[in-house]
């Protein structure tokens, strides 16, 4: 279980602060809706480790993380744009997710080429991301979630600028996954759609609170 | 080219990682100025912190009683010239590089676990790989065609450029054969140059480097490592300047004002960098709306000549690049040999030309994308409507191209005023500007006037390249 705690960040000083009270169990899927600028990414930024909250904590499984560096912590997050690097093929962006050297395993790339199929994606191997259409770059970027084995899923809005059959397929790709290898998977958007198709529960941003509805 | 593509590079991931510590923007805006530095300055300032009674000897002399001697004379001192003048030019374009790479990126990277060298590697590089070459082929092109540098700091022949040689040619041995036979050379190698380079573009731009805030810090010896980089570089980029401003103070301006020659050079300059800037300016506007009038397709650009015509524009606003100033001068010369005017006249047409050919390229590269997304943006609506050209222009055009124009003027003006290229063949006591009356008053070891006259440029040219954008501000750029 993922169970976030008051936690409480304030970008800077005179601005307001943001509170934030949540919990995620594993194959869970959260979404969380509200206005742009509203704090919602914020959030996603604080369990991420790219900002520290001033107070609150952050527990998964009896772990708190908060105190973690970046590269410790467990998750995976995806963004609306940038996930891959355009210029390499998308079994180099995958195996990235798990190695850093320069020649990779044969089991690595074996590991590869099953979450290339289980993402639709097994002609593309050694296709240049930048060829890619958007909703495959974002399979692609899915796949290295599988391939890090990271409880934890943070999706930053990643299938707004996705057509509208593409996006609910992306969404119901999510939704297996996030089942299959028991993730704690948050979901920022815009979309109530998106919600009412995947969402367990449906947290709202409004006057810098989070809020169950 | 490579030693100042390194150092530029390094000063722009050092830079662009330490975006948040005060006097940076200032710190960045002085490099920028590099460009329009005048060479002569450059070499002046350097010679006073490296030469045999620069401060570097002075400080070694009381510190250790012994002197490095004379070590900047020849390769060393080209070098030393070259990265200060390039290296701030290219940290500059790369770090707007570095500055456009998503924020995501990063966070990605972080995610991921990416070693320093890791996040070079897969994300900053491919990034900044184009300017890179790009800034690579510009700053191959200058070192190539650099003149000033090399006849202040050659040292002796065997450290000659092609232009150096022409020059001594002409004015000391009086050899227009050779001359002629080595802009000829020159000529051809410039053109290969340029046709291997056809890709070549310009980065330079007026725009404000945006701070990429990245919310973590980096790991403390990277920091270590990227403050010293900054400290190191901002010492040699400003202790040049300063010995200038330090030496040049203790100047008798009243007398040196107060030479005719002085006033002459000064009244020549300004004239000449005044009318250059504004034909540079006029001939971009000119060259940038034929260009977009040939590759847009609600304009002629769908027609099959547009193209051909299109590559012949921009290589005429790029010919600079092709023909050196010496060897146009060196034409001009022999012109004006041969037809009895006045040699004012020569020389006037001659520098103008060159100090318009040497801002073209710089002013195309602002200006005709600024005007390419103008036209882009609007024709749709100003078509529809069937406004005027001239309501076009007033309405629309000007208050979006408004700040690159200012940029152009400056930049242009300040290009004019500092060069000691083609005045080194025209220049005499009738005629005359203040680089090569500061040239004149170098070679003739008056070193305290050299240093007033050395501050006067250098405050002429910072106050016009900092206050004519200003005056040209626009909100809509």
């Amino acid at each position: 279980m993922l169970k976030i705690t008051n936690i409480m960040y304030q970008y800077a000083q005179k601005k307001p602060f943001y509170h934030y009270t949540m919990e995620v169990k594993p194959q869970e899927i959260v979404a969380i809706l509200g206005e742009s600028g509203s704090g919602k990414s914020t959030l996603l930024d604080i369990i991420a480790g790219f900002i520290t909250p001033s107070e609150g904590t952050i527990v998964l499984d009896d772990k708190e993380i908060v105190s973690l560096r970046v590269e410790q912590r467990p998750m995976t997050i995806l963004f609306q744009k940038h996930n891959l690097f355009e210029h390499l093929s998308v079994q180099k962006n995958i195996l990235l997710g798990v190695s850093k050297v320069l020649k990779d395993s044969i089991e690595e790339v074996e590991k590869v080429q099953a979450i290339l199929k289980e993402v639709g994606l097994e002609a593309y191997e050694h296709t240049i991301a930048s060829e890619l259409s958007g909703g495959q770059q974002q399979r692609v970027a899915l796949a290295r979630v599988l391939i890090r084995r990271e409880p934890i899923l943070l999706l930053d809005e990643p299938f707004a600028g996705l057509d509208k059959k593409t996006r609910l397929e992306m969404l119901d790709l999510v939704a297996k996954i996030s089942k299959e290898h028991h993730l704690h998977t948050i979901m920022v958007t815009h979309e109530k759609e998106d919600c009412e198709r995947i969402a367990h529960h449906v947290y709202m941003m409004e006057n810098n609170r989070l809020e169950l509805t | 080219m490579l030693l100042s593509l390194g150092v530029g590079g390094l000063l722009a991931w050092a830079l662009a990682h330490q975006s948040a510590f005060r006097g940076r923007s200032i710190l960045v805006a002085l490099f920028s100025s590099s460009l329009v530095l005048p060479t002569l300055i450059v070499v002046f300032g350097i010679i006073g912190i490296f030469g045999r009674h620069g401060y570097l000897n002075q400080l070694s002399l009381f510190l250790f009683d012994d002197s490095f001697g004379s070590y900047l004379y020849g390769l060393g001192g080209i070098l030393l010239a070259h990265v200060y003048l390039n290296a701030s030019f290219a940290s500059r374009a790369l770090l707007h590089a570095f500055e456009s790479i998503p924020k995501e990126k990063y966070k990605l990277a972080k995610s991921l676990n990416f070693t320093v060298f890791q996040r070079f590697i897969y994300v900053e590089y491919p990034a900044i790989k184009s300017t890179l070459l790009h800034i690579g082929a510009t700053i191959f092109l200058l070192c190539f065609t650099s003149f000033a540098v090399v006849l202040l700091l050659g040292g002796s022949p065997s450290y000659n450029t092609l232009e150096v040689a022409i020059y001594e040619a002409v004015k000391l041995d009086f050899d227009i054969a050779l001359a002629l036979k080595l802009a000829l050379i020159q000529l051809g190698i410039s053109a290969i140059l340029v046709v291997l380079s056809s890709r070549f573009k310009i980065n330079v731009s007026n725009l404000k480097t945006s701070h990429t805030q990245i919310p973590w810090k980096e790991y403390r010896s990277i920091q270590w490592i990227q403050w010293a980089i900054i400290m190191i570089f901002a010492l040699f980029f400003i202790s040049p300047l300063a010995v200038i401003i330090i030496d040049g103070l203790g100047a008798d301006f009243m007398r040196i004002m107060a030479e005719p020659l002085f006033i002459k050079s000064l009244f020549t300059s300004l004239s000449l960098a005044l009318v250059s800037s504004l034909l540079t300016v006029g001939i971009a506007l000119v060259l940038s709306n034929t260009l977009r009038e040939l590759s847009l397709k609600t304009r002629l650009g769908n027609k099959p000549f547009a193209s051909i015509v299109q590559g012949i524009v921009a290589f005429s606003g790029n010919l600079y690049l092709a023909i050196p100033s010496l060897v146009l001068g060196l034409g001009f010369f022999l012109i004006a040999q041969s037809y009895e005017s006045p040699m004012w006249i020569w020389s006037t047409i001659a520098i103008l030309t060159a100090n318009i050919l040497m801002s073209l390229p710089f002013a195309l590269a602002i200006l005709s994308p600024a005007m390419q997304h103008t036209a882009q943006r609007y024709d749709k609506v100003v078509f529809s409507l069937g406004l005027t050209p001239w309501q076009r222009w007033v309405y629309v055009e000007y208050p979006y191209i408004k700040s690159a124009l200012g940029y152009i003027l400056a930049l242009a003006f300040c290009f004019s005023l500092g060069d000691l290229g083609i005045i080194a063949l025209f220049g005499s006591d009738t005629f005359t500007t203040l680089p090569w009356y500061l040239y004149q008053l170098m070679g003739s070891y008056r070193t305290s006037d050299a240093s007033g006259v050395a501050l006067i440029l250098l405050v002429i040219v910072l106050f016009v390249f900092v206050s004519v954008p200003l005056l040209f501000r626009s909100k809509h750029a």
